[in-house]
């Protein structure tokens, strides 16, 4: 349960809706690798989590299932340079199958993850792997505010979405079947996202 | 849930609908 608890109050949705942006901006990169791009720094962290090397607290006061309700010490994975690392990783054996453009395109993605929590967390985020060395810990507290953090994260997911649902029908072309295709795939991205962000402040 | 949830639907329920649109590929040479 401490899983499942941990991964509902953090970044989800947003993290989606800006790999579709990008999908937009690089076609031919798989949209499914963008959005596992997206989530890799959590995805880790689950295991991590499961193995008590990193671990959450509640915010005193504060229900810890509740969005943006816990510090979050993931001191490896989301450490500035254990995120270098693990983006540098996800992009090298992705550049293996589609190609440099696609490994840089989607290890940046994976980056992208840690820069946009920044301004969400508080202020739990080491530079160093475990923390090594005691710097200031990273983190802008956005998540003391849940009101404006959905509001942040709505914005990603219905820009990102409309990014990606402009780029689909281009792609279509003047054929009706796929014009149809891809705007279903445009309300599919949008949809998910939407379900995805309500069922996390809602701490689902 | 919303982070398994949104697993699910991106990586999997969206990216196989949006593998049916004919996006250039990195790995295949274009339609000619």
């Amino acid at each position: 349960m401490a899983v499942v608890h941990a991964t509902e109050g953090v970044v989800i949705a947003g993290h989606f809706g800006f790999a579709a942006g990008v999908k937009a901006r690089a076609p031919a990169v798989p949209l499914w690798a963008l959005m596992l791009a997206s989530q890799w720094l959590d995805v880790v962290f689950v295991p991590l989590l499961l193995a008590g090397v990193e671990r959450f607290d509640a915010v005193p006061g504060a229900n810890p299932n509740a969005y943006g309700g816990a510090i979050i010490y993931a001191d490896y994975t989301h450490s500035l340079v254990g995120a270098l690392v693990l983006s540098a990783i996800f992009g090298a054996v992705a550049a293996i199958r589609y190609g440099k453009h696609a490994g840089w395109v989607l290890g940046l993605v994976v980056m992208s993850h840690w820069v946009l929590d920044v301004p969400m967390h508080r202020a739990d985020m080491p530079i160093l792997p475990g923390n090594a060395g005691g710097l200031p810990r990273l983190g802008f507290g956005l998540w003391r505010s849940p009101a404006a953090s959905a509001i942040l994260e709505l914005a990603f997911v219905v820009v990102g979405a409309a990014m990606y649902w402009r780029a689909a029908l281009n792609v279509a072309g003047a054929d009706a079947a796929m014009v149809r295709r891809a705007r279903f795939c445009g309300v599919a991205v949008l949809a998910s996202g939407l379900l995805t962000l309500a069922l996390n402040v809602a701490g689902m | 849930m919303s982070f398994i949830l949104g697993l699910l639907l991106f990586v999997v329920v969206v990216g196989i609908l949006d593998a049916r649109l004919p996006w250039p590929s990195s790995t295949r040479p274009r339609a000619s």
